[in-house]
């Protein structure tokens, strides 16, 4: 048995990491990743719970696979907890596939970091087990290392997202900006394009009047443009 | 599951919105987006019993029982 822990902190909000943690994937740094599923969701007492199905493609090196067999895809079961009020985050997550030799249990925890609001402080642990197969403590180093390097990349992945949703916040002001300002053309065209006409329509009047006036008996020339 | 993508794409979207304008701001209701996940829940469940995946699987306990492999016999 092998257990990892590290701890990480973002110079963001906790409720700023929160959404990111749900938009994490797809993301670049972590491709092995290639879906997440709800299978169940609700908000129970204030707290949502949320269970998740997690698809991964390991990418194994041929002798583990030799030894605990071949997968394309793997899945892990994924449960977790936001409490808005206490202001945290956890998310637990365990293998499904290979799950009679290898036990890969990993637990995520966002919280505010103490003493500063604008932060959030990530704790992350991770136990792995491989019982049952020759060489299992190598397969063990294995698992923790690959484990070590994606909670890497997993931190720049949130960075990622909250890039992502500072630009797409961005983008939405922008967009309704040129709305606006579309908008208040197109008003002004329309408002002029009425004006010009409208002012056609009493010059053919004034002249169909006059018109009428200098010779009574004339038909009446009555040119007004249609609006 | 691939087979739910579009489902999920139109949930997901739901889902952020809710997540950040009314659940972080105490608001609990969360029938905003009910109607997509059922019908997303649903596609998910069908494909995961199409690819054999049972998540009762990671609720039990096998390493350091007597479920647990062995080591073949030399």
């Amino acid at each position: 048995m092998k257990i990892w822990t590290s701890e990480h902190t973002f110079n963001h909000p906790w409720e700023t990491v929160a959404q990111a943690a749900w938009r994490k994937y797809p993301n670049p740094m972590n491709p092995a990743v290639i879906g997440t599923d709800v299978v169940d969701r609700s908000v129970v007492d204030g707290v949502l719970h949320t269970h998740r199905l997690v698809s991964s493609k390991w990418g194994l090196p041929s002798w583990v696979q030799r030894l605990i067999g071949p997968a394309n895809i793997c899945y892990a079961s994924e449960r977790s907890v936001v409490n808005p009020n206490e202001k945290f985050m956890t998310l637990k997550t365990r293998n499904l596939t290979f799950g009679k030799y290898v036990a890969v249990d990993e637990m995520v925890k966002y919280t505010p970091l103490p003493g500063d609001p604008n932060k959030t402080l990530l704790t992350q642990e991770a136990v792995v087990t491989v019982q049952g197969v020759p060489l299992n403590s190598y397969m063990e180093d294995l698992l923790t290392n690959t484990i070590m390097s994606n909670a890497n990349k997993g931190r720049q992945a949130i960075e990622w997202v909250i890039d992502k949703l500072d630009r797409e916040v961005t983008e939405i002001r922008n967009n309704a900006a040129s709305a606006r300002d579309e908008l208040l053309t197109h008003t002004k065209k329309s408002i002029g394009g009425i004006t010009t006409t409208a002012r056609r329509s009493m010059d053919g009047l004034s002249t169909a009047a006059k018109n009428l006036t200098s010779s009574p008996t004339a038909p009446v020339q009555a040119d007004i443009p249609k609006i | 599951m691939e087979a739910c993508g579009q489902l999920k794409e139109d949930y997901d979207a739901c889902f952020n919105v809710w997540f950040s304008q009314k659940f972080l701001k105490g608001d609990n209701n969360d029938s905003m987006c009910a109607q997509l996940l059922k019908v997303y829940k649903q596609c998910v469940e069908k494909s995961m019993k199409d690819h054999h995946i049972d998540l009762k699987d990671a609720d039990i306990e096998i390493l350091g029982t007597e479920k647990e492999a062995k080591v073949p016999e030399k």
